[in-house]
């Protein structure tokens, strides 16, 4: 097993001012699961593919283990791959679809018959080896896919949405098995995927991207509750972040967060950072997350500084927990998750606190957090 | 190039007569003894009258040219006042070329049989797809004892990535494809990096399931697209990387190889030009492609310009990848919400912008038609 290391690598097309991938560093430890997620068009399956030497790298460096692969065939590079529009040999039954690579790279035959047999009990398709792909329904296609890049025992896995050909509730499933699966075959693996959930779900470590350049890399944890720009706070979280542009002023020796409907104290942990970097007096923009709003009596009552007054436009409730969307807090829509039991319907007001210690503020001009940097 | 190509030239910039003479060993081994100076080319010295090997005798100078049976092959001449240098140079561009010479016999020998035939049968294809009045039908010389009657699947291979040697290419190409395809295939290399490959029919069989529903029968386009698939991951992954595939119905090489390479060419360059990012091109799946370009450029340019200024709408990124999902799901709503990931709801109200401001509602037929070439167009011209 190896780590992969990438220093200082663009990706330009020729006929293109701009670099579809923009100076990306990252260091990717052996046994790894690191996802790269990010909008469409964001460079994370260009990132990938240069990995896997799909793509040529047009500047910069690119190591599996300790050595550079820049120039390295695909098929040197000791890595398998899972894609997206992954296609199985039609015209090979699924032993000799797992077998083929093995075989290309001179194998004995006991061997090969050892390694996809172990394969295949660990996907739980030992039951379809002598199938063609086309008995064969979408999950066992993609059991076949992921078999085919675990018998060669490569020192890493890459896969780009591997799962998005896949229903809901097969998605849910498979993603679970590749988390099982990469953590027992202990190999490092870089993840593409602009579903969020499953980058929170699978992913030691995020890369999150934007426009080809990497915006922050951290643990879920660490993306979630210390984002350090507003992209990367909106794109992380279902339903995502509300954002309220509003001024930071001060009142009776504290600082408070001004907008439309919202008038609310900020607390002095926060409120020394805002007056240490200047922000009293200007416009900022406070990030908070639709569980961070309140509308149970306990907190309200603990809470009497940062309760707003809002209309629901339309209560959605989902069985264990409802979302709220109200007007009245700022001028765009703002999303609050609240309890599935509450009482609260479409059309009637509601007083909310906001949790002042989870909420974020971010620079109006350079979008940044200003806690986080 | 032959030796009589090159002597009038050399004896123009020498300005002194330039003569091919041919002499017998016994006639280089007198000539040397007498000679006021002797150089010999070859590396170990080994007094032999190797090529750019030289005598001088009284203000005539003799290099070999070639020397093949003890007959050496020289040229003469007749000049006092060429410098040691400029001989010295003809001595190593006589050596140089015989050096090249011996390495170019060397490989053509070494070819496999299945390469000088697949080589041949190239030159031959390209001669008449150059060729305003091309033939169809392979010379009698050219069908390999009549293998290339029966009907095989065509693919035309274009890599990206320069491979080793053409020939290592060949051979290690060719050897791939017996593995993946079968023992009779046929790999015929066309341009630089552009391989013509043959597979057996029969691959259309075997790609075909026995425990497939009967109501579920795949068309012969859908087992060739799965084909050509399998192949591209087959090839990408085990052989050169990055690389473009079009595959077309089966047919018999001997009859149909010239118009098939055409047809894939042009399917592969019409891919490569409407769906960047595509790697597998269907001609099948390109007919609206094939009659857009081939209307001229001007009318193309002013049709989208005249679109475009209905709306800007058309160039976003979303709303191009909305559309993109909503006409490969066949236009259907549920489906396209579904492979977006975003509410039904969120899709209809971008398909109502778009009727809003451009008055093109894409779920009505003759709309989504419109919007349709539009967005081919776009993704043409923009990258002009």
């Amino acid at each position: 097993m190896a780590g992969v290391r990438l220093e200082g690598i663009y990706k330009k097309y020729p006929g293109s001012d701009k670099a579809s991938v923009t100076d990306v560093n990252l260091d990717i430890k052996d046994k790894e699961f690191l996802v790269l997620v990010g909008p469409s068009g964001c460079g994370k399956s260009t990132t990938l593919r240069m990995i896997a030497g799909l793509e040529e790298i047009s500047e910069g460096k690119l190591f599996i283990g300790d050595r550079l692969v820049n120039d390295v065939a695909p098929k040197d590079r000791d890595i398998a791959m899972v894609f997206q529009s992954y296609a199985l040999y039609p015209h090979m039954n699924v032993y000799q679809n797992m077998a083929f690579g093995l075989k290309l790279r001179k194998f004995k035959k006991a061997d090969i018959d050892k390694r996809v047999r172990e394969a295949a009990k660990i996907l739980d398709i030992e039951h379809l080896l002598d199938r063609k792909p086309k008995a064969l329904s979408g999950g066992q296609r993609q059991r076949v896919a992921l078999g085919r890049a675990i018998v060669r025992e490569p020192q890493v896995f890459l896969m780009d949405e591997p799962l998005s050909n896949l229903d809901a509730k097969l998605r849910g499933q498979m993603r679970a098995e590749i988390s099982k699966l990469t953590k027992r075959l202990e190999t490092t693996t870089i993840y593409v995927t602009h579903d969020q959930i499953e980058a929170m779900t699978m992913g030691d470590r995020i890369v999150v991207m934007k426009d080809g350049f990497i915006q922050q890399t951290a643990s879920p944890e660490e993306l979630y509750n210390h984002p350090v720009n507003i992209f990367v706070a909106g794109f992380i979280g279902a339903p995502s972040m509300n954002f309220i542009s509003g001024t930071v002023s001060e009142q009776g020796g504290g600082l408070k967060f001004k907008a439309t409907g919202v008038d609310v104290a900020i607390p002095e942990g926060k409120a020394a950072v805002l007056r240490s970097k200047g922000y009293v007096g200007k416009e900022v923009i406070l990030g908070i997350r639709p569980e961070d709003l309140h509308e149970e009596p306990v907190f309200l009552e603990a809470s009497p500084n940062t309760i707003v007054n809002a209309n629901i436009e339309v209560a959605e409730n989902l069985g264990h927990e409802m979302y709220l969307y109200l007007n009245g807090i700022g001028t765009e829509t703002v999303i609050a998750r609240v309890d599935g039991r509450s009482a609260l319907r479409d059309g009637s007001s509601v007083k909310l606190a906001l949790d002042m210690n989870k909420v974020h503020l971010f620079d109006k001009e350079s979008e940044l957090n200003i806690f986080e940097n | 190039m032959s030796t009589t190509e090159w002597l009038n030239p050399l004896e123009h910039i020498l300005n002194c007569p330039v003569r091919l003479v041919t002499l017998q060993q016994s006639d280089w081994e007198e000539l040397t003894q007498k000679s006021d100076r002797v150089f010999y080319s070859d590396d170990n010295n080994s007094r032999l009258a190797a090529e750019g090997s030289r005598v001088e005798q009284d203000g005539t100078v003799w290099i070999v040219v070639s020397n093949a049976n003890k007959t050496i092959e020289a040229i003469e001449i007749e000049s006092p006042g060429l410098q040691q240098r400029e001989l010295e140079l003809i001595s190593w561009t006589l050596r140089t070329q015989s050096l090249r010479n011996q390495t170019v016999k060397t490989s053509a020998a070494s070819l496999s049989e299945s390469e000088n035939f697949a080589l041949k049968l190239s030159e031959w294809i390209q001669q008449q797809l150059e060729s305003e009045e091309p033939s169809y039908s392979i010379p009698d010389s050219l069908t390999a004892g009549g293998k290339l009657f029966a009907e095989m699947i065509p693919f035309l291979l274009i890599t990206e990535q320069p491979n080793t040697t053409k020939q290592a290419a060949y051979s290690e190409l060719e050897k791939l494809l017996r593995s993946f395809l079968a023992d009779d295939i046929l790999l015929i290399p066309l341009k630089n990096q552009e391989w013509l490959i043959w597979g057996p029919a029969s691959l259309l069989r075997d790609a075909d399931s026995e425990l497939a529903d009967d109501e579920d029968e795949e068309t012969v386009e859908d087992s060739l697209a799965s084909i050509c698939h399998g192949l591209h991951e087959m090839l990408a992954s085990e052989w050169i990387g990055e690389c473009h595939l079009a595959v077309a119905h089966p047919t018999s090489p001997a009859k149909g190889i010239v118009e098939t390479t055409a047809l894939l060419r042009e399917t592969i360059n019409l891919g490569r030009k409407f769906h960047v990012g595509t790697n597998i091109h269907l001609p099948w799946m390109l007919q609206l492609e094939r009659l857009l370009n081939a209307i001229p450029e001007v009318q193309r340019s002013r049709y989208l310009e005249h679109s475009l200024k209905r709306s800007e709408l058309f160039v976003e990124a979303e709303m191009l990848a909305t559309l993109e999902a909503f006409f490969a799901l066949d236009c259907n709503v549920s489906e396209t919400a579904k492979k977006l990931y975003i509410h039904r709801n969120t899709l209809l109200y971008r398909l109502d912008k778009l009727k809003q401001e451009t008055g093109l509602d894409v779920r009505q037929f003759r709309d989504a038609v419109l919007v349709k070439i539009i967005l081919l167009l776009y993704k043409v011209t923009k990258r002009n």
